[in-house]
């Protein structure tokens, strides 16, 4: 804002220096913020654990078919074959939970590489790898990930192959983006004068300053990936039948929907839990590492 | 003006030709031999050479690149493995009803975006409740909201049907293959309307989650405009709040609302394969969640192309009515 005039009214001046501090308060991270991401860490540590909390296998059917929810001793009930539906769905957690912190986890190496090297380098191979990033971005990448699961065979490891090479131009673009604002900052031009290399450079000055904005996109996105890999795998490209995904827990429990609701429907609402912390806490890490 | 266009539509062609070299890449990567597949499993190994000879599998890629870009352009598209029929012709009958369920959702999602979006930037009281609603939505696979639809509004109320694009077996199937345009073509009222009924439960749920992206866009664009000089002087013209809203904030909105929704167009595709299977809406995600368990990849790559070209058209049509739109965006 550009009203702080020397001539302008006092009471208008402090107005404005108290709206200033409001707002940067706002953007610190509230009670509900760090509540959220809390709630987040217990649930990778219950999803990291799982296996020693379940009571039965996620495999071997454990009781009578179809018992509702609270009954039997089962919490979520059980499904068509008599597994028990709380079991599967820890290991499940687990799975997604994996699988989004694989993906991203690629997709902050590839991405970050490429975007470190082209912010750093600048020129032709700036303008080459950017060009290359663009045309990745041009294209659906939902969609190209179900035809890459497609082409390779469903697994597991398929899809996060699948998602992680759609997912990385995201990351290329922002690593890139906040090298070119730094390199121009004034400590950079000392630090290139006093006649450092390129890799130091690159190493030591651009890099860590490119980490927050990599942590804040990076906890954004793991709701994202939850979501869309439990739709891969709710189209049969996971992991194949009795192995406890989420998504294709619920995708064999859709024709059983209108009598036994809880055998699809359980499933489905954990992929909605778990991404609806994984974004809460994205929020919070958001505000905890300043306003993107 | 003309040279931005021609520029974007270069790029578009290339993007396109990007996207036919992936999909012919995904192709020789799979599994699926197309000469073994044509002629059947039994086929001898002197047969399988001599008929690849014939239809060019044994040439260089490049090669078989170009033939595959050249029968593109001729409309020829494999033959799928499991329906035995032409890519195309599948295509062809699957197409339209995607198209009726994708546009569907897309006026929904913005309609929808828009209102949580200007929702949400106006400070009245209550206003934080839409941020509680927008990250709901955006943490909600579109499949829940499907389970949850058919069971509440289905089974429940019995106010929506939840299967199929129709409830008549005598519904017009021409000119356009969309049911609810051909009914209103044909003036068969009473069928439209249970056409647009069935569209309802799949149509939210693939409208919510781009909705609340958009959402979210037109939010920060908006309360960072709200914050702008010329808010401030519209302000203090003394034009009312509603008119500072509507005319000079959301104006200047648009533009990143709009290349949200192209963005979210590559989301939207895939929530339609997922809905589709589990409306059995009869269109290309039903094509595709039969094609999977049969690893019938030419069907699948077919729909990837359909699916990638609409999505890069789309985009590229934002790119072009943003720039005219809003005259600060230039050449790049």
């Amino acid at each position: 804002m550009a009203i702080a005039e020397p001539y302008a009214p006092q009471p208008l001046v402090r107005g404005l220096a108290r709206l200033r501090e409001a707002q940067t308060v706002s953007r610190r991270a509230s009670a509900g913020d760090r509540v959220a991401i809390g709630g987040f860490l217990l649930l990778i540590l219950v999803a990291l654990v799982g296996p020693l909390l379940a009571p039965h296998s996620p495999i071997q059917p454990a009781g009578i078919p179809f018992l509702s929810p609270f009954h039997g001793g089962f919490l979520f009930g059980t499904d068509e074959v008599g597994q028990d539906i709380f079991t599967r769905v820890l290991y499940g957690l687990r799975a997604s939970l994996i699988a989004s912190a694989a993906v991203i986890t690629s997709g902050v190496v590839i991405g970050g590489a490429i975007g470190l090297v082209a912010g750093t380098a600048g020129g032709w191979i700036d303008t080459v790898l950017m060009r290359i990033t663009d045309l990745f971005l041009a294209l659906p990448g939902p969609v190209l990930a179900i035809a890459v699961v497609a082409a390779l065979g469903p697994s597991y490891l398929h899809t996060l192959i699948a998602v992680a090479i759609v997912w990385w131009p995201f990351y290329a673009r922002i690593v890139r983006g906040e090298v070119r604002a730094l390199a121009t900052r004034p400590h950079l031009e000392a630090a290139r004068l006093a006649g450092i290399g390129r890799v130091r450079l690159a190493r030591r000055h651009l890099l860590p300053g490119a980490v927050p904005a990599v942590l804040v996109t990076a906890s954004l996105d793991v709701g994202n990936l939850v979501v869309t890999l439990a739709a891969l795998s709710f189209l049969g490209l996971g992991a194949p039948a009795p192995s406890p995904e989420l998504g294709s827990m619920a995708a064999r429990g859709l024709q059983y929907l209108l009598q036994e609701w809880w055998v699809p429907v359980i499933p489905a609402l954990a992929v909605f839990v778990v991404a609806f912390l994984a974004n809460l806490a994205g929020d919070g890490i958001r505000d905890l590492l300043g306003d993107r | 003006m003309i040279k931005l266009v021609a520029k974007r539509l270069v790029a578009m062609v290339l993007i396109l030709l990007v996207l036919t070299a992936v999909i012919f890449l995904l192709q020789k990567l799979s599994h699926t031999d197309p000469v073994h597949a044509y002629l059947g499993a039994n086929a001898s190994k002197s047969a399988i050479a001599h008929e690849s000879a014939v239809l060019g599998y044994n040439r260089p890629l490049p090669d078989q690149y170009f033939r595959y870009v050249h029968d593109l352009f001729t409309g020829n598209l494999q033959e799928s493995l499991r329906t035995r029929r032409p890519v195309a012709t599948d295509i062809r009958a699957y197409l339209p009803a995607t198209v009726e369920l994708t546009v569907f959702s897309l006026i929904l999602a913005v309609v929808l975006g828009a209102l949580l979006g200007l929702a949400s930037a106006a400070r009245w009281r209550g206003s934080g409740i839409f941020r509680i609603i927008m990250v709901s939505g955006a943490s909600a696979p579109a499949f829940l909201l499907a389970l949850l639809g058919i069971l509440l509004f289905y089974n429940k109320l019995h106010l929506l049907p939840a299967t199929g694009d129709t409830s008549f077996t005598n519904a017009p199937s021409g000119p356009t293959g969309m049911v609810v345009v051909d009914t209103v073509l044909h003036g068969q009222w009473s069928m439209a309307w249970d056409g647009f009924r069935h569209l309802i439960l799949p149509g939210v749920c693939v409208a919510l989650g781009p909705a609340v992206s958009i959402g979210r866009v037109l939010r920060t664009s908006l309360t960072t405009n709200l914050r702008s000089d010329f808010v401030r002087t519209a302000k203090a013209k003394g034009l009312t709040e509603r008119a500072v809203l509507f005319r000079h904030a959301l104006r200047n909105s648009a533009s990143a609302a709009l290349s949200m929704t192209g963005l979210q167009m590559g989301l939207m595709f895939a929530g339609v394969v997922v809905i589709e299977t589990i409306f059995a809406w009869p269109g290309l995600g039903l094509y595709t969640d039969q094609s999977i368990p049969a690893a019938d990849f030419p069907a699948i790559a077919g729909v990837t192309l359909i699916l990638g070209m609409g999505y890069v058209v789309i985009n590229t049509i934002v790119d072009i009515l943003q720039a005219v739109a809003d005259p600060r965006i230039t050449l790049t």
